[in-house]
C-alpha cells in the first residue's frame, strides 16, 4: 500500500514480482540492480536457501528521485516461486501496489504458469485485493529458448485482462527495465488518480483511458486477442518503452510484433543459448506436492487499468533533480543518520545518471537462471536470521518492577561501566578504608609484639 | 465499498504534525531507555519515522526485513493458535533489536546495545507502544487538515521524466 509521508517528503510503493519457480523473478531483480544507475538503486537483499532458491523474498529498494517535490521510492520484492512456499508468498504480497507476473516461456512450464497465476488470484483475494484494482503487467521471460512457447499463446492463456506484456531474456537483461518502467508508471498513475479522485484528471490520462477502451474489445479467438494485446501494448509502449535504445524484445512486442509473430522463431534467439532451467531442477519441481489450487482460468474481464497515455514520449529531460549538487546523498541511504537532531531535513536530490544505451549484459552464460552473486545481502546465504540463543532472554514478557533486572542480561565487558558508575566510588572507599585499617592494625600488632 | 475506495481509506498519509507527535514520543523513549535508535515502520515495510543514531544502517532494507520477519511470526502465531506474537527480540553480540507491534498495522523497531538492558528497553517500549497506538488511532480518525499539503496533480506526468532518467527512454 502506498505510503505518502509529507514530513519526510516521500512516496513509497511496493512492487512484487510473482510467478512460478525458476521463471526468473530473482534474475529480474539482479538485472535491475545491475542496470539501474547507482544513484537510484539500493542494496539487493536475498533470503535464499543454500541452493539459491528464494526462501522468503528478495528485496531491492529503488529511488527514482524527486517527483513534484516528493522523493519517490519503489520497493521491489520477489516471492518464492516454489509451490511449497505459498504462505510466505502471501506474506510478501501483502500491501502490494503493483505486480509483475513473470511467466516462463518454456513449453514444459506451461502448467506451472497457469497454476501460479491462479495462485496469485487466490492469494490476492485472501488479502482483499484483486487484479482489477491492482496495476499489473506480464513478462514473458526466457524468450531465447529454442522451443519457447509462442507469445500469442502465452498471451491468450495468461492475459485475459489485456494488460501490457513484455518479452524478456532476464539473464541478459533484455526487457527487464521496460517491464519495471511500465509497472512503475502504472503504479504512479494510479496513485495520482486515487489521491485526487475528484479533481480533473490530466488530459493525457484521459487519452490513455480512451485509447485502451477503444483498443480492447472483448477478446475473441487467437487473432483478435493478439490484436488486443498489440493495441494495448502499443498504446503503452509508445509512452514508456524505449524505442530501440536497448535491445529489449519487450519493446518489439510493444510495437506490434506480437500480433505478427506467432512463433517468435526469428527474433534473434540464440540457438546455442543454454536452457535456463536445469533438467534436474525442473523434474524436482514437477515432483513437488501440488500445493497450488488448480488454476480455474482467469475470467475475461474489462481492462483493469487505464493505460498510460499513448502520447509520444517526452525527450529525456534533466528533471528537477538535475540541479542537485554532485556528491549528493545516495538516495537509497535515506537521510544521513549522523544528523540525528533533524533527520527530516530536506534531502539533497541526487543527480540522475542516464542509463547507458544497450548496456552489455555481464551475466555468465553458463548460469542463466541464477546469477546471484555472493554478497548480495547480509542475509544472502544464511537462509534466515542468525539464531539467537535463549540464553539471557527474560522469561516473562514485562517485569512489573520498574527497575531492570540485570540478571536477565548476559553481562559483557562493555556492560560493566553502567553498574560500576553507580557503585564504584562507595565500594572503593569502603574497601580502601578496610584495607588501611587492617594494615594499621597489623602494624600495631607487630610493634606490640616487639 | 469497492476496492479502490477501500485502499484509499487505508492508505497511509502522514503530515508534518503527525510525525512531530510521533517523534516526540520516540525522543522521550530514547532518553529514558538509552536505546540507540527507534524506528516506526508500517506493516508493508515502509518506514514512517526514526529517531536516534542509525549509523550507516540501510534503513530501507531493515524496514523491509522487519516487516517480513513480523509477518512470518504472525503466521507462526496463527499456526500455534495465538492471535499474534506482539514482541520479537533478536540478540546480537553487540547490538540487539526488539520489535513490538503498535496498534494493528505499525511496528516499532528498537536497536540498542550494551549501554542499556533488555529489561529497561522492554519496560519503556511497552509504555511507548501504548502511547504510539493512541496517537496512530487519532491519526487514522482525524480529518485531513485544511492546509495540508497535497500530492501535486501532475505527479503522474512528472514521474515519467524520472522514470526515463532511471530506466532509459
Amino acid at each position: 500500500m502506498v505510503q505518502i509521508n509529507f514530513a519526510r517528503r516521500e512516496v513509497n510503493c511496493k512492487i512484487v514480482y510473482y510467478g512460478p519457480g525458476l521463471s526468473g523473478k530473482t534474475t529480474n531483480l539482479e538485472m535491475v540492480h545491475q542496470k539501474a544507475p547507482p544513484t537510484a538503486r539500493g542494496q539487493l537483499t536475498s533470503i535464499a536457501t543454500e541452493g539459491d532458491r528464494t526462501l522468503f523474498f528478495d528485496f531491492l529498494p529503488l529511488d527514482i528521485g524527486e517527483v513534484a517535490g516528493m522523493r519517490t521510492k519503489f520497493q521491489l520484492y520477489t516471492v518464492p516461486g516454489q509451490t511449497y512456499y505459498n504462505s510466505t508468498r502471501k506474506l510478501v504480497l501483502q500491501g502490494v501496489d503493483g505486480i509483475v507476473f513473470v511467466a516462463d516461456s518454456n513449453p514444459e512450464r506451461r502448467q506451472e504458469n497457469l497454476e501460479s497465476f491462479g495462485n496469485l488470484e487466490i492469494n490476492l483475494k485472501e488479502l482483499n485485493l484483486d487484479l482489477k484494482g491492482t496495476p499489473w503487467v506480464i513478462q514473458f521471460n526466457k524468450r531465447d529458448l529454442p522451443a519457447a512457447m509462442p507469445a500469442s499463446l502465452m498471451n491468450q492463456e495468461l492475459n485475459k485482462a489485456g494488460v501490457p506484456t513484455f518479452e524478456a531474456v532476464a539473464y541478459k537483461g533484455d526487457g527487464v527495465l521496460p517491464t519495471l518502467k511500465a509497472i512503475s508508471a502504472m503504479v504512479l498513475e494510479k496513485l495520482n488518480r486515487d489521491y485526487a479522485p475528484s479533481r480533473e484528471r490530466l488530459g493525457s490520462v484521459r487519452a490513455g483511458d480512451t485509447g485502451v477502451r477503444a483498443a480492447s474489445p472483448v477478446p475473441g479467438p487467437a487473432a483478435p486477442l493478439s490484436g488486443v494485446s498489440s493495441g494495448v501494448a502499443t498504446g503503452y509502449a509508445s509512452a514508456v518503452a524505449p524505442a530501440g535504445a536497448t535491445p529489449a524484445r519487450g519493446t518489439a512486442s510493444g510495437v506490434g510484433a506480437m500480433a505478427a509473430a506467432p512463433g517468435y522463431g526469428g527474433v534473434g534467439m540464440g540457438a546455442a543459448a543454454p536452457a535456463p532451467a536445469p533438467a534436474t531442477a525442473m523434474s524436482a519441481y514437477a515432483g513437488a506436492p501440488a500445493g497450488y489450487p488448480a488454476a480455474a482460468g482467469a475470467q475475461p474481464q474489462a481492462p483493469p487499468f487505464a493505460a498510460p497515455p499513448a502520447s509520444v514520449p517526452e525527450p529525456v529531460q534533466a528533471g528537477p533533480a538535475a540541479a542537485a549538487p554532485a556528491g549528493a546523498v545516495r538516495p537509497g541511504a535515506q537521510v544521513p543518520s549522523v544528523r540525528p537532531v533533524d533527520p527530516f531535513a530536506p534531502i539533497a536530490p541526487a543527480t540522475p545518471v542516464p542509463l547507458p544505451a544497450a548496456a552489455p549484459s555481464t551475466a555468465p552464460a553458463a548460469a542463466p537462471d541464477r546469477g546471484r552473486n555472493a554478497g548480495v545481502g547480509t542475509y544472502g546465504q544464511a537462509g534466515g536470521y542468525p539464531a539467537s540463543g535463549a540464553q539471557g532472554l527474560p522469561r516473562g514478557p514485562f517485569s512489573p518492577n520498574p527497575l531492570p533486572n540485570p540478571v536477565l542480561v548476559r553481562p559483557t565487558p562493555r556492560m560493566q561501566p553502567a553498574p560500576v558508575q553507580r557503585g564504584f566510588p562507595v565500594t572503593l572507599v569502603i574497601v580502601g578504608v578496610g584495607v588501611l585499617l587492617g594494615a594499621v592494625l597489623l602494624v600495631v600488632l607487630l610493634l606490640l609484639n616487639r | 465499498m469497492n476496492q479502490d475506495e477501500q485502499i484509499r481509506r487505508q492508505r497511509l498519509v502522514f503530515y508534518q504534525n503527525d510525525i512531530d507527535r510521533l517523534d516526540k514520543l520516540l525522543d522521550e523513549f530514547l532518553r529514558l531507555s538509552k536505546a540507540k535508535c527507534a524506528l516506526l515502520i508500517d506493516k508493508d515495510g515502509h518506514m514512517i519515522t526514526r529517531k536516534g543514531f542509525t549509523g550507516t544502517f540501510d534503513m530501507d532494507t531493515i524496514s523491509a526485513l522487519v516487516a517480513g520477519s513480523f509477518a512470518a511470526t504472525k503466521e507462526m502465531a496463527r499456526l500455534l493458535g495465538e492471535e499474534e506474537f506482539s514482541v520479537l527480540f533478536h540478540q546480537g553480540v553487540k547490538d540487539n533489536i526488539q520489535l513490538s507491534l503498535v496498534g494493528e498495522r505499525t511496528l516499532l523497531s528498537i536497536i540498542f546495545d550494551d549501554r542499556t538492558t533488555v529489561g529497561m528497553v522492554r519496560l519503556y517500549a511497552n509504555e511507548l507502544a501504548n502511547k504510539l497506538a493512541g496517537v496512530l488511532k487519532d491519526l487514522s480518525q482525524r480529518q485531513k487538515p485544511e492546509s495540508a499539503p497535497q500530492i501535486d496533480k501532475g505527479f503522474g506526468e512528472a514521474a515519467k521524466t524520472n522514470l526515463d532518467d532511471v530506466f532509459g527512454s
